[in-house]
């Protein structure tokens, strides 16, 4: 990463962790929930995401979600991290191929890509059947790494009702995750969704997030030009226009599904109103 | 002449005048100081985005609530000055009598959105200094104090003191507190530039995906920060402000030196 967008995006870990805990605990109840269900992976984001949800309460469920794409070791970190957490009340293994290989057979398709959204939303599926059994929300475990570049399945793993690393780049949660005092193979850890066997994030963006994310932060916070990023990043113009495309491309993928508009107030269009609404 | 003055940095839920104005009048029965300053939109929240619509109508009587029993206190509210228009304003009530004054600079970018909602005041209309038991000061809301001129004018108007109610949201957490850096640094310039006291009592905690981060302060006329309020939890600070501070201050400064052609220079530009 180049040392300019390294100093930009150090962060004093010890009060981003109190606000993001705080904030997790308010959203919380703020919601009239009673807690938060959380899906571990065995990588770095949801590692670090649970490590907050259980610093802001004891009313976290953890569910573990493997399916035969699963890296065994990942299976084994979340383990890990169950117990490091003092969960073992407080987890459900829930192993989701049988599903999964119905509405394969259903849809009669076996194209991994499709086969591989299925899973993320089958977790979902989960993941609110056991919020909603327990009175609590799903906690989502995004980066912004992924939510700007679209990484992640529509109404999947994006299928959650709050997001709080959201504004945290991957190599910025990478960080955070060191100065929790999580694990080092779960830091460093090649990132993946693990959709499919051998899936990897960067290898599948052929990109390393070192450099994702300088181009993400220039491009994005700091509104550079592309030939102020090429300078500042050295970069090939290649992968920063492919960076930039993939935002564009995945936008509506952050936004409410477009109405189209008849009335004189209609809902996204004119609505301005807070979440909590009441 | 010395004034105590609490800076009631709180959490308030959004679009609840009633339950915000209980916490409102717990404070004043509890305080210590003379005079108590809440933050902007302390009766109703900030980020009420359309909620303004129906909320403001509560804001007048929850006024009224507070001055049957405060003598001093700046509290923040929205006024309807006509039918349909709204000005976010900061309602100061002093010995039974409210004044409201209104935001000048509307912060319409990045998360803001107030000219949506509101009008501007004119400062040569609702600019005021008022006098509490001979303490003379003046109230601004929070982007106010991104600008030189109305500080520098309630200074030249005789205020001693600005209370400045504010609710900044948290931004530019990186290292530091970016926000906090550059609400500091303002602080301090408008009272060192101006010799007078700032006042900066700010919202705390979260509204919509907004977080208000609290760090009230109380700056001298020397730019000396007397008094601060926690970092990102609710707190009550008071602080003692002496318009002697004010007098020695503008002994050693070029303040009395008011340079009336730049102000008719910049009256003609954009």
């Amino acid at each position: 990463m180049h040392p300019y967008v390294r100093e930009r995006l150090g962060l004093n870990y010890e009060m981003v962790d109190k606000y993001l805990v705080m904030r997790l605990r308010k959203y919380i109840s703020d919601a009239s929930a009673r807690g938060g269900v959380i899906g571990l992976s065995g990588g770095v984001d949801s590692a670090l995401t649970a490590r907050l949800l259980t610093k802001a309460t004891d009313n976290f469920f953890i569910l573990v979600m493997p399916s035969k794409s699963t890296p065994k070791k990942d299976v084994e970190d979340a383990m890990e991290l169950i117990r490091e957490f003092k969960g073992e009340n407080r987890y459900a293994y829930f192993e989701i191929d049988e599903l999964v290989d119905k509405f394969s057979s259903l849809a009669k398709t076996e194209d991994k890509r499709v086969i591989g959204n299925v899973k993320a939303r089958v977790r979902m599926v989960a993941l609110y059947t056991f919020a909603q059994r327990l009175g609590y929300l799903v906690v989502g475990t995004g980066d912004k790494s992924e939510l700007m570049l679209g990484y992640f399945t529509k109404y999947g793993d994006g299928g959650v009702d709050v997001l709080p690393i959201g504004d945290l780049y991957k190599t910025q949660v990478r960080e955070m995750a060191k100065w929790e005092g999580l694990p080092e193979s779960i830091y460093s850890k090649p990132s993946s969704p693990a959709l499919w066997e051998g899936q990897t994030a960067e290898s599948e963006l052929g990109i390393r997030y070192e450099d994702v994310d300088s181009v993400l932060y220039l491009a994005f916070d700091e509104m550079r030009s592309e030939e102020q990023i090429l300078s500042l990043t050295g970069l090939p113009s290649p992968v920063v226009r492919r960076v930039i495309s993939l935002v564009k491309a995945s936008q509506h993928k952050r936004m409410p599904p477009e109405i189209f508009r008849l009335s004189g107030r209609a809902i996204n269009s004119d609505w301005r109103y807070p979440r909590h609404w009441s | 002449m010395v004034l105590r003055v609490e800076l009631a940095q709180i959490e308030v839920k959004v679009g609840r005048v009633e339950e915000n104005l209980k916490k409102h009048l717990e404070i004043l029965e509890t305080t210590s100081a003379d005079c108590v300053v809440f933050p902007e939109l302390s009766l109703t929240g900030y980020i009420l985005k359309d909620l303004i619509y129906e909320t403001f109508k509560e804001v007048e009587e929850a006024v009224s609530r507070v001055a049957e029993t405060s003598r001093c206190a700046v509290l923040g509210g929205i006024k309807e000055i006509s039918p349909g228009i709204l000005r976010n304003s900061a309602a100061v009530i002093l010995n039974g009598q409210v004044n409201f004054v209104p935001k000048f600079y509307l912060p319409t970018y990045g998360l803001f959105e107030e000219r949506r909602y509101f009008q501007r005041g004119n400062p040569l209309r609702d600019l005021r200094v008022f006098d509490f038991n001979g303490f003379k000061f003046g109230v601004l809301i929070c982007e106010d104090a991104w600008h030189p001129e109305p500080v520098e004018a309630l200074a030249r108007l005789g205020a001693e003191a600005v209370f400045i109610p504010s609710a900044s949201p948290m931004r530019r957490l990186g290292k530091s507190l970016g926000i906090e850096d550059q609400w500091t640094s303002l602080i301090k310039a408008h009272s060192l530039m101006n010799g007078v006291w700032i006042v900066f009592s700010n919202l705390v905690g979260p509204q919509d995906e907004e977080f208000f981060w609290g760090g009230s302060m109380v700056s001298s006329p020397l730019g000396e920060i007397r008094a601060k309020g926690k970092i990102m939890e609710e707190d009550r600070v008071v602080a003692e402000i002496d318009v002697e501070d004010v007098r020695r201050s503008r002994f050693f400064s070029s303040y009395r030196d008011h340079v009336r052609e730049f102000h008719q220079l910049l009256s003609e530009l954009d």
